[in-house]
């Protein structure tokens, strides 16, 4: 009995592990597994009541492995115990060495499904994702009830193991863009996936982006209107969210949620982000161009009232400008950080107490403070948080540029910024694609 | 897949970036009258070299124009595309320059000249190292981006118009062509053939339709009437023709209030020097091209590095305007060849080509 001496060394260290005797049918057995993953009662009950059955139908302990659970005929330590850490129960039977592994009645270890708690909606669907797989997988089945649906399951990692499940639909998607991305996980199945940034990096796509190259969500829609549009869909296990691969930038301004309005408001919407990331992105770079390089360009009532705003601050614009956009940065980073209760009072400190009392003790202009609160807001009308953080981390480019170069700099700026878009590509995919299901052409 | 709109988006961009400064400075100085005639005439030559062009480049799609003249044999290829190289320096040359002096002119005038040029040459050999497809989507975004802000300022540019310059319609000069030969018409054809020459470059990497790209030129004659007939119609011939860039001092004068700005023009400067920088760029993706057809070993990136560092030595030295004059006139030579031999070997070559191909498929 080495693999039970084994198992005992083991559980020395590992105080979770259980070996719990038990007589099933005449013959000792010992359970084992782990208590935080397994209802011990629960489960010796199936197994009781399995055994009956078996009694009732005259039938040999090791015929009921077939019905049962799998047989590890052979199997060695490690394989034992990656299938106890996967959530498994292992049955020794002492006498013949025979070892079999079942799915036991596991502990409810996830929340029930909830609203999504980063992408609101108003109108449509609102249960999100959780973070565990099975259930996650279940929800985009019953979103998407097609005989097409495919799904691949991984287990990324040596040292953590993590599940992982693709999906797809048969005949949509671009079958190269499939190949490639099946081709890349299959071939890092060894490497742990702690992280985004770790899968990124298994994925093959670069450490230094200003773009994800996959989009997350919490919502089963948008993953459902993914796979019918031919995308593939990856979920990671303890992830309460899809990543949908490929990553287009009319992810940013599209969302599925928008055709539950009629057409009319689902393009006033769109053009609505697309006007949200530009005053984003302009609007600091603007200001510092149009008071320190260029303020010839301003209707002179503009630039008087501008300059008087600014008499008695300082500093260059340059300077004004960075000093509030951090302090809002440092804001918003704090409010993600901060429990809800608190914070109603840090929007009240930040935005009256501080906005007020900046203006009031002259380091920054007022015509500022309207500029970067109007930006701020604007930056969240893209969809998806990670898109919020790239439009975010551009205009401070923009905002440099300008203040050298003035309005040309701000301009050669979008044209950077544009050039650095359309060099982004995910597994051939050029992100500025506008991507169409494969049954219909290619734009 | 066919990437027709990409290379529209491109093909308009670059001529509508070299169109509104120097040509209509070129027009109304060649000619004082009938400067339709003119402009038809740049226009029409326009189509003929680029219907050649591509009707060649057609018949051995899907080969870049190198692959076709190399079929010739190596030496003929080199000295048929050397001048062409030497001309694609030129224009680097003289365009970085040439915009860096009239953006310190128009705006920016505290700003020296190098830093300008820096900034040009930086952004358009980032670009240009992005690799020619990224190059043509961002062409695309940036036609979304700015092409109707152009419109706008198009149609506003018809404020102060007063219709009754544009008598008289012709004259014995512009009837009978004798401006042809003048230095300042033959300055002015930079414009129609500056930038026709990707198309001949990009076939293997993305793919177009030429008659889309027909098309296309045919939306540049409205664009080419309006640079020079906007600054006419606004100030009449004896006026526009003493200012240096007519169409901007012509948009100078439009008042919108309802708009914050007072000054659109530099919104509408700064957006063509967008278009330049993506014209530059494209060029010094077709210059290491080149390079690296002839020289298998170059490394592409180094090469567009090493090239932007020797352009930028070259403009400093450039020491004032007069100078970039010369060098734009001297320029004209190697262009009339560019326009006219490259088109027609490019036709002749393409039609061996396919006849081969339907002797021995």
């Amino acid at each position: 009995m080495d693999l039970l001496e084994y198992l005992q060394t083991r559980q020395k260290q590992d105080a979770d592990l259980f070996l719990h005797r038990m007589v099933l049918i005449d013959h000792t057995v010992t359970l084992a597994g782990y208590t935080s993953l397994i209802d011990l009662p629960q489960t010796m009950m199936l197994l009781q009541q399995q055994y009956q059955n078996a009694i009732a139908a005259d039938q040999p302990l090791i015929a009921l492995g077939n019905g049962m659970g799998e047989c590890l005929n052979d199997a060695d330590e490690p394989a034992v115990v990656s299938a106890m850490s996967e959530g498994n129960l292992i049955i020794l039977h002492e006498l013949s060495g025979y070892c079999m592994k079942i799915t036991p009645v596991h502990r409810t270890l996830s929340r029930s499904i909830e609203a999504p708690s980063t992408e609101n909606v108003v109108r449509g669907s609102i249960s999100a994702f959780n973070e565990d797989l099975d259930t996650n997988i279940g929800i985009v089945k019953t979103h998407v009830m097609s005989d097409k649906l495919r799904m691949h399951s991984y287990w990324f990692g040596k040292v953590q193991r993590r599940r992982a499940m693709l999906l797809f639909m048969e005949g949509q998607t671009n079958p190269a863009f499939l190949d490639a991305v099946t081709r890349r996980v299959e071939s890092r199945l060894d490497r742990d996936i702690p992280n985004l940034l770790a899968l990124s990096k298994a994925l093959g796509f670069p450490k230094w982006t200003l773009v994800t190259r996959y989009n997350t969500t919490e919502l089963p829609e948008n993953v459902a209107s993914a796979l019918g549009a031919g995308k593939v869909v990856l979920f990671l296990d303890r992830f309460p969210f899809a990543m949908i691969l490929p990553s287009l930038m009319m992810d940013m301004f599209v969302e599925e949620n928008d055709r539950n309005y009629p057409l009319f408001f689902l393009i006033a919407f769109r053009l609505l982000r697309i006007v949200g990331v530009l005053v984003n992105m302009l609007m600091p770079g603007l200001y510092v161009a149009l008071v320190s390089v260029n303020p010839d360009v301003l209707r002179i009532e503009l630039a008087l009232s501008i300059a008087r705003s600014r008499v008695d601050v300082p500093y260059p614009a340059i300077i004004e400008t960075l000093l509030l956009l951090v302090t809002l940065e440092l804001i918003l980073e704090a409010s993600i950080r901060l429990p809800k209760t608190i914070g109603p009072t840090i929007t009240m400190v930040g935005g009256i107490i501080l906005g007020q009392a900046v203006v009031q003790a002259k380091l920054v202009s007022n015509i500022l403070i309207i500029i970067l609160a109007a930006t701020t807001i604007a930056s969240f009308t893209v969809i998806g948080f990670h898109n919020a953080i790239s439009i975010r981390i551009s205009k401070y480019l923009l905002l440099i540029l300008s203040a050298v170069y003035g309005v040309l700099g701000l301009f050669v700026g979008i044209v950077v910024v544009c050039a650095y878009l359309a060099s982004v590509s995910t597994f051939g995919i050029p992100y500025l694609y506008h991507w169409k299901a494969r049954d219909q052409s290619d734009g | 897949m066919d990437k027709s709109l990409q290379v529209m988006a491109m093909y308009l961009l670059t001529h509508i970036g070299l169109i509104f400064f120097l040509y209509p400075t070129d027009i109304i100085g060649s000619l004082s009258v009938g400067h339709w005639s003119a402009i038809l005439l740049g226009f029409a030559c326009h189509i003929a070299v680029i219907g050649l062009f591509t009707k060649g480049l057609s018949y051995a799609a899907p080969k870049s124009v190198i692959d076709i003249f190399l079929e010739t044999g190596k030496m003929a290829a080199v000295l048929l595309l050397l001048p062409v190289l030497l001309y694609f320096l030129m224009i680097l040359i003289i365009t970085v320059r040439a915009y860096s002096e009239i953006i310190t002119l128009v705006f920016l005038a505290n700003m020296p000249l190098w830093a300008i040029m820096a900034l040009l040459l930086a952004v358009s050999t980032y670009i240009s190292a992005l690799g020619i497809e990224s190059m043509f989507r961002t062409g695309l975004l940036v036609a979304v981006l700015f092409l109707p802000f152009l419109f706008l300022v198009f149609c506003l540019s018809f404020q102060n118009v007063d219709w009754r310059y544009i008598f008289p319609l012709m004259d014995e000069q512009a009837a009978s062509f004798s401006y042809v030969f003048s230095r300042s018409y033959l300055l002015s054809m930079f414009a129609f053939t500056g930038g026709f020459m990707f198309l001949g470059f990009i076939p293997p990497y993305v793919p177009y339709n030429w008659r889309k790209v027909m098309w296309t030129a045919s939306l540049l004659l409205p664009v080419f009437l309006i640079s020079t007939y906007v600054p006419l119609l606004t100030f009449g011939q004896n006026t526009a023709s003493q200012f240096q860039f007519p169409f901007i001092m012509a948009i100078d004068t439009v008042n919108v209030t309802w708009l914050m700005f007072d000054r659109v023009t530099m919104f509408f400067m700064i957006s063509l020097i967008c278009f330049v920088v993506l014209f530059l760029s494209l060029i010094i993706w077709k210059t290491t091209e080149l390079i690296r057809r002839g020289i298998p070993s170059v490394h592409p990136i180094r090469a567009k590095l090493v090239l932007a560092v020797a352009i930028f030595v070259v403009c400093l030295y450039i020491p004032d305007w007069k100078h970039v004059e010369e060098l734009l006139w001297w320029n004209t030579f190697p262009r009339l060849y560019v326009m006219t031999v490259i088109p027609i070997a490019t036709l002749v070559l393409g039609i061996r080509h396919h006849r081969k191909g339907v002797a021995c498929p």
